[in-house]
Formats: C-alpha cells, structure tokens, sequence
C-alpha cells in the first residue's frame, strides 16, 4: 500500500450540534420483515428510547379488493371477500351479503338468522385466540402464543362441521346459509364451550394476573376516550377506552336483537384494557353459541335471492371481531355493484396506532400496537 | 320495526333551517341511514354543525364513487354518533360532488381527525385533492406507482 501526500479531508460528518433539529432523535424503519411489525412499516422516531412519533405505512398487502369486487358477480365476489381476514371470514361476509340483501329487499329466514350468529360468534372467538396467541409472542411468552391456537382448533373443527371449510367458509350467502347444522353439533359445541370457559379461567391466572404481562401492559399506550372517538376507532380499542359501542347491541342485526348479552368495556383505555376487553369478549361470545343454540327455530335456513344488486344504495354495518365491518354498496341493476367500498375495523383503528404508540418506549412498542388488534391485510384489502 | 322516520326527519330538518341554501338534498334512506348532499363550498361549516350541534362525533369512513358518465366524483363522508347515545344507529352520509376534470375538494381532517386515512386513500385511488389535508402522499400505493388513480372508471383489469 502506498501513502498519498494528499492531506486529509476534514470530514463533514461529524456529530451534528445539539441544538440542530433532530440531532436529539433516531428514526428507525421497523419492518415489514420484522417480527414486531407484521405485514407493515412502522416508521418510528425516537427520542432515547421513548418514542416521540410512530407512522403507520400500510399496503404491503394491498390487492385491489374494491376493484376485483366491481369486476366480478356478488356470488363469486363472497371468498374475495373474506380474504383480507381469513381468521374472521364470517363477519365480514355477513357484511357483504347484508348489503345485498339491503338493496334486494330479501329478509333471510330466521333460522338462517341464527345460523350467520352462530358462525359469527365462533369466528369472533377465533380470531381473538388467534390474536391473543400472536400477544404471546410479542411478549416472548411462549405459553401464552401456543395455549391459544391449540383451543382455537375447538371451534375450528365446529366451523368445519358446519360449513365444510376450517377458516374461510363462505358460508354465509344472499337470501340465508348454505347448509342446516349437522347431526349431534349442538351437543359437541355445548360440550366445547363450557370447556373453553374453564380454559379462559386458566388463563386468567397463568397470563392475566401474571406480572410479566400486567407490568408491560397496564398503564402503557394509553389511548383516550376522546381521542379514541374523534380518530374513529372501533369495535375493542374504542371499548377499551370506555365508550360502550357495539353494532350488535345499537343497530340490532340478524338474531342480535332477541339475544342476551353484555357490551364490555374498560375505562383505562391501556393495552390491558384492550386485552381484557377480548378476553371478557370471548367468554361474552362463548355464552352466545349456547344461546343461539338453545333459542333457535326450526324452520328454512334459505330464502331464493336473486343474483343481482337493485339500482340504489346501502350501507350495511356489521360488528366484526376487529370493529365495524361495512359495505357502501351502489347498484344500478347488474349482477355486480357499480361501487362498493369496504371498510373494515383493522382500517378504521390504523389511525390509532400513532395515538397508543406515543411516549410508549421501544420495548413496548409490539405489544402496545398489537393491542389495538391491528391486521394489517384486513386494513390493506 | 317502526316506519316512522321521527328522528332522521329531525335531523333534515334542523340541516335544512340552519343551512337553507347549501343543503341540496336530504333523504332518509331508511331507517337510520340518511344521505345528505351539500354544496362543496360549504362542507366545512355544515361539518362542523354536525360534529357539534348535532353529536356526529364519530367519523366511520369516507367513499369516493367516480360518476364517469356523470363526469363528477362524489364524496361521501360516513359519520356516526357516539356523544348521543339515542341516535347510536345513525349513519348519515355527507356527500359532495366534485367535477372530474378538476377534482378539487376540501379536506375534513380539521373537524374529524379520523378522515385523514380515507382522504389520503381517495387521492390515490381516485386522483382527488384535499386541500388543507396534512398529508396528501400515497398510503396503500407503493411510492414510485406512475399509473392511473387505479379506482377510476376508464381503469381496467388486462383480464377484462
């Protein structure tokens, strides 16, 4: 090697002055092949380790569902669908075929009611076991991400049972349901039931009470009742910051309306209290199956509906495990809407990740933002 | 389920005193959904009436529709109320018009915070302006994404 005469070049990239604006904070890009992020970035600005800002940069997942779905028949249009969220495929069907049936003047018959109730309630469990294991492992908590997808499968193989499908069903069509329960379901699913109830309550004690959760969990992430409402979040973040809201309980649908149960909520409007709001959900919902199983009629599950959006507007709102599900559809007569524009719960509570994650600190930032039980591919479509 | 619409036909008719020239057209769609179509001048102070005389706190998403044959795009806000808890099932739909060739309107995100998304989402999808939006840049869109606002009309699949 051989040594230039050339003197050395001061550097210019030395540390900037303190005084400079952003010279105090790093911003760092976590994901989206992060294991903290999920299928987003999260662009996040730090001041030491607190962080002062954090962006949501959605649309890694995007697939145009709102196109595909002004380009094809409502009957094909059902499994698109329910593609952004496989875990809650039911809800946001029903969503769909509410509005249809909005437009078309088709009341489903009240056995097929119940039915849509039944599936709704099982996937609403579902996809909270689903979230709450992915919890685990935000938290490092190898128990807590395995108990629950092992007692997802419960309820999967009823679903199976049902509708011949473990996770996207398309079950739920114009008019009612595909299919009558099968033989002995009620019994298995009384049976599932009261033991997914006992296993709640072992929960309660290995995860809920445990300090390795609470410490992380309460008091962090706070997102407040007002702001809550203003950013237009929805379904368990907005009860989880103590606004008693639910489509199931202030627009009645399907069987809704002739069923008992609580709206929970929770005052503190933290990540515990949206983690608890699931889990008093689940144990809601879990009571549910046996009611709609015990007070369901007999009687068609299926009304004829044509295949075709009637000239004119709707807007259906469906409660889905992640906040209200709707579709704003506009007919003009054809077997396809002219428009139809999806909004779901994960969309709606995006805009409160920035909100929870603010003076949260780096280490909490997976299990803060995972609170607000963001999916990104059901916010994408 | 009742027929009457008492409480949607008060809400219009509030809209309509208060606002006797800019309040275009207000129908009740059916029980608990009203459409509300107003002057693109004047969404902003019928907003804000909205938001705090009448409760509509709660913004649940907003639409853009392309009327291609029409030549106009419609807005259409969809708010909710969560200060009263008797009108918890209402959904009124807050629609403006805008002409296709200049897409201009005006942002929302001063009166309800949580549009700022579905605004951002328009203006790629539909090729719409928000002025005074915080942020006009590509939400869902990658970045670099030089093809049409992929929403409208004339967009088609190469599959069609």
């Amino acid at each position: 090697m051989t040594t230039t005469d050339k003197p050395a070049q001061e550097s210019t990239l030395g540390s900037p002055s303190p005084d400079e604006p952003g010279a105090q904070t790093l911003t760092l890009s976590v994901g989206p092949q992060h294991s903290g992020s999920g299928h987003m970035r999260l662009i996040v600005e730090l001041d030491g380790d607190i962080i002062i800002n954090a962006e949501p940069d959605p649309g890694y997942v995007h697939r145009g569902i709102e196109k595909i779905i002004e380009l094809r028949n409502i009957i094909r249009s059902i499994p698109v669908i329910e593609r952004p969220s496989i875990i809650d495929a039911s809800n946001l069907n029903h969503a769909w075929v509410k509005a249809i049936e909005e437009l078309q003047g088709v009341e489903p018959p009240a056995r097929g009611q119940y039915l849509r109730c039944l599936l709704n309630e099982m996937n609403r469990i579902m996809s909270h076991l689903y979230w709450l294991s992915i919890y685990g492992v935000f938290l490092g908590h190898t128990t807590m991400f395995m108990w629950p997808l092992g007692d997802r499968e419960l309820f999967i193989d009823l679903a199976e049972s049902l509708t011949g499908a473990r996770i996207t069903y398309s079950y739920l069509v114009p008019g009612g349901v595909r299919r009558d329960l099968p033989q002995g379901f009620a019994e298995e699913a009384i049976k599932r039931t009261e033991y997914f109830e006992k296993r709640l309550d072992e929960y309660e004690n290995i995860f809920f009470k445990n300090p390795l959760f609470t410490s992380r969990a309460k008091g962090v992430g706070v997102l407040s009742r007002q702001r809550a409402i203003e950013l237009g979040a929805t379904g368990p973040t907005l009860r989880g910051s103590g606004v008693e809201a639910d489509l199931r309980k202030d627009e009645p649908y399907a069987a809704y309306g002739e069923l008992d149960f609580k709206v929970h909520t929770r005052p503190d409007g933290d990540s515990y209290s949206r983690v608890m709001v699931h889990v008093d959900e689940m144990r809601e919902s879990s009571q549910l199956i046996r009611q709609i199983l015990e007070k369901m009629p007999s009687g068609p599950v299926r009304r004829k509906a044509p295949i075709v959006v009637p000239r004119g507007e709707a807007y259906s709102r469906v409660e889905s495990a992640r906040g209200e599900c709707s579709f704003y559809m506009i007919g003009e007569g054809g077997d396809k809407p002219y428009r139809a524009r999806y909004i779901t719960g994960s969309y709606r509570n995006m805009a409160a990740i920035s909100a929870v994650l603010q003076g949260v600190r780096l280490a909490d930032m997976p299990t803060s933002w995972w609170s607000i039980d963001y999916w990104p591919v059901e916010a994408d479509r | 389920m009742s027929l009457s619409h008492e409480r949607e036909d008060n809400l219009i008719k509030t809209l309509k005193e208060n606002f006797p020239t800019d309040i275009k057209d207000a129908t009740v769609m059916r029980r608990s959904r009203i459409n509300v179509t107003v002057a693109p001048e004047k969404i902003l102070d019928i907003a804000l009436f909205l938001r705090d005389k009448l409760g509509f706190d709660h913004p649940t998403g907003v639409s853009a529709v392309d009327y291609n044959r029409e030549s106009r795009f419609e807005i259409v806000y969809h708010l909710a109320s969560i200060a009263n808890p008797a009108q918890r099932d209402i959904l009124i739909n807050l629609k403006e018009s805008v002409p296709r060739n200049t897409p201009k309107a005006t942002s929302l995100v001063r009166i309800w915070t949580g549009v700022e998304n579905f605004e951002r989402e328009s203006i790629e999808m539909f090729g719409l302006q928000f002025e005074g939006h915080p942020r006009p840049e590509k939400l869902f869109l990658n970045d670099n994404w030089d093809g049409p606002p992929p929403m409208r009309k004339e967009v088609r699949f190469p599959t069609d």
